[in-house]
């Protein structure tokens, strides 16, 4: 299992856009990939539990793998949220 | 007989059409069980509604993108991709499963999960997903039923007013049919059918009072969401005058458009700034189409219109860090609140004074009490989560002043830090020039204050002794006063001497004449009510900085104020004869 903890840092957070790069990225991994937030835990493979999250901009998150690729899949999905989603330049 | 509704106007424009009442008809759905061997042909029912409503979907995305491009279809490329979430529809099945129930009971029971957990988030644009995933299951619902509801699409001109629109309705009719205008009870300014509005310049009013009930379908109603206003069964006197109220704005919108499209460049390349002054939150929406760089000035009084929120940090952190957002990159000014002189209210328990408008009130009124004012600051330090607001404050008469303001925040600053609800983003610190004696502190304040923004309605006020509302002496309030522009001069002056910049928010930074001399003394920052930017900027960028400088040097010779006037007029009409 692999823990990361990252913070949003586009402007506006995990909103339509930014959760649907972030599952179809999560989508890809055989890993399980989950998202916590406010002690609130869920699968990033699904859109609909990412934006459940409500999670903006400055906000504190942990990402968790678990697979035969979660050393990737932590590093990419990290490497997504670091690049504001490609939203801003 | 005529009736005039009002709203919260968002997209502006005139438009006379045919009201065309939008009622989702919800029917009732009632637990329906099923035998277990029925089980797995009703989860394959369910999965066949699930398939049909995400081509559907599909279709409208890829007409919406068609019609406005990429950006906009993804409100419902986003449902589709809701459509085709696996937990979402898993959940669904298992209730089937599980339950031995319809489809359509395991949907609304799942509908109901998530409408409760999106109505709990506090930030609005998330808050609206619940509308998304009520869009779609009901569409899957729809799409179960053997007798679909088909939206009759065949008029045009018509003018769509609803409790509120789902997107992929709204979606539909925008792409299939012309529409006017919109008009929504309910609608948020988040809402994607008022964003797809926005886009599509449709004049959109929102927050209607009771429409619904009032409209009558197929009639003729006027929007007017320049002012906020529904006209329903105008005379014809009526639609005369508004047919003109619409022409006029359609020469007035080219017009805009020609000078938005310009640098905020003089003709001879000096850079200025127009920033937009508003009063309520709607406002923001709507800033940048009338060609503002950011927010100059937010009054926040009206805060203490709606009691909850005057008193709530979360309530106000929210809305700021809204704005702000919207604002990005341009900058949000939110001016604490400036009450205690005109209007008394519940919240404020205020002694009468002989003589308010020298008396208890802004800064000095929450020195004393401060606190609604530690609120407000609380939560404009919390909002500025992206670093792009500052933070303003009123009728500084002092340096004491500011230095206690300084303390209050730098101790909710360390508070919320402890409480870690705070991002390391530098708020920057200014106090508003409009007590004359200002004017003088400027000089000291180089290491305690990051900008200033003069306020020059009550500066001149103030520095003639004059009530601009009283008619017997107004007329002694006229900004061409040559002791007003010896003020003007000096507090820029004193303000680039200790290397600040300086914004001019009163009305005279909105009017043509008085704008046009600021520029020429050396003001380059205005903030103005959002509708006269497109003026000035044409004003601006059709002058030579220069020109007004050497006009203005002549002003300073003259003691009269309408000489000062009619000397700077005819200055300028003699290079610029079409300029006015």
């Amino acid at each position: 299992m692999v823990e990361i903890q990252t913070e949003i840092i586009n402007k506006l957070g995990l909103h339509a856009r930014a959760a649907a790069k972030l599952s179809h990225l999560a989508n890809s991994f055989n890993a399980e990939v989950s998202i916590v937030y406010n002690e609130v835990r869920v699968n990033a493979k699904s859109l609909l539990g990412i934006l459940t999250l409500a999670a903006s901009v400055g906000n504190s998150i942990t990402v968790i793998t678990e697979g035969s690729d979660e050393q990737e899949a932590a590093a990419t999905v990290k490497n997504l949220i670091d690049r504001k989603f490609d939203e801003e330049k | 007989m005529e009736k005039t509704i009002s709203g919260n106007p968002i997209t502006s424009g005139v438009e006379i059409g045919y009201a065309f009442l939008f009622q989702s008809k919800e029917n009732q759905i009632f637990k329906e069980s099923i035998s277990r061997n029925k089980v797995k042909s009703e989860e394959v029912r369910f999965l066949n509604g699930v398939k049909e409503s995400q081509s559907q979907l599909k279709k409208i995305s890829k007409n919406l993108e068609k019609k406005l491009g990429k950006e906009s279809a993804l409100i419902i490329e986003t449902q589709y991709l809701l459509l085709k979430d696996k937990e979402l529809l898993n959940s669904i099945i298992a209730i089937i499963r599980n339950e031995s129930v319809k489809s359509e009971w395991a949907i609304k029971q799942i509908e109901k999960k998530y409408i409760e957990l999106f109505s709990n988030i506090p930030d609005l644009a998330f808050q609206e997903k619940r509308n998304d995933i009520s869009d779609i299951l009901n569409r899957i619902i729809n799409n179960l039923k053997s007798n679909k509801i088909k939206l009759n699409t065949d008029n045009d001109n018509i003018i769509l007013i609803a409790d509120d629109i789902p997107p992929s309705i709204a979606a539909t009719l925008i792409t299939k049919r012309k529409i006017l205008g919109l008009i929504l009870e309910k609608g948020c300014e988040t809402s994607h059918s008022v964003i797809l509005a926005k886009t599509l310049e449709i004049p959109t009013i929102i927050g209607t009072q009771n429409i619904v009930n009032l409209v009558e379908n197929g009639k003729t109603i006027i929007i007017d969401s320049i002012k906020g206003d529904v006209i329903l069964s105008p005379k014809k006197k009526t639609i005369e005058i508004y047919l003109k109220k619409k022409k006029d704005y359609q020469i007035y919108k080219t017009e805009k458009k020609k000078v938005l499209l310009l640098p905020d460049k003089t003709k001879d390349l000096i850079n200025f700034q127009l920033s937009a002054n508003i009063e309520f939150p709607f406002e923001s929406e709507t800033v940048n189409s009338y060609g503002a760089k950011g927010i100059g000035l937010f009054r926040t009084e009206f805060l203490f219109t709606e009691s909850d929120i005057a008193i709530s940090e979360e309530k106000q952190y929210l809305l700021y860090k809204n704005i702000a957002q919207k604002v990005y990159p341009d900058k949000l000014t939110i001016r604490t609140f400036d009450v205690g002189r005109d209007k008394t209210n519940d919240f404020i328990k205020q002694e009468k004074e002989q003589n308010p408008a020298l008396g208890t009130m802004a800064v000095r009124l929450f020195l004393k009490e401060p606190k609604l004012l530690i609120t407000q600051i609380r939560a404009i330090l919390r909002a500025n989560e992206i670093g792009n607001i500052k933070l303003l404050f009123p009728m500084i008469t002092e340096f004491e002043e500011i230095i206690e303001l300084k303390k209050i925040i730098s101790i909710e600053k360390n508070k919320l830090k402890s409480e870690g609800l705070i991002s390391d983003k530098i708020l920057e610190i200014g106090i508003m020039i409009e007590i004359p004696a200002t004017i003088k502190l400027i000089r000291h304040l180089k290491d305690e204050v990051d900008f200033f923004s003069l306020g020059s309605n009550d500066l001149i006020q103030y520095l003639l002794a004059v009530d601009r509302n009283n008619s017997a002496i107004s007329y002694l309030y006229k900004p061409f006063n040559p002791s007003v522009i010896d003020a003007l001069k000096e507090i820029l002056e004193e303000v680039t001497k200790i290397g600040k910049e300086i914004t001019v928010c009163g009305e005279i930074a909105g009017n043509g004449p008085t704008a046009l001399l600021l520029l020429g003394m050396g003001f380059t920052s205005f903030s103005m009510n959002p509708l006269s930017i497109v003026e000035i900027k044409r004003l601006f960028t059709t002058i030579n900085i220069s020109y007004l400088k050497n006009v203005i040097k002549k002003l300073y010779k003259l003691t009269l104020k309408q000489e000062i006037k009619n000397t700077f007029i005819n200055s300028i009409l003699k290079k610029y004869p079409e300029l006015f």
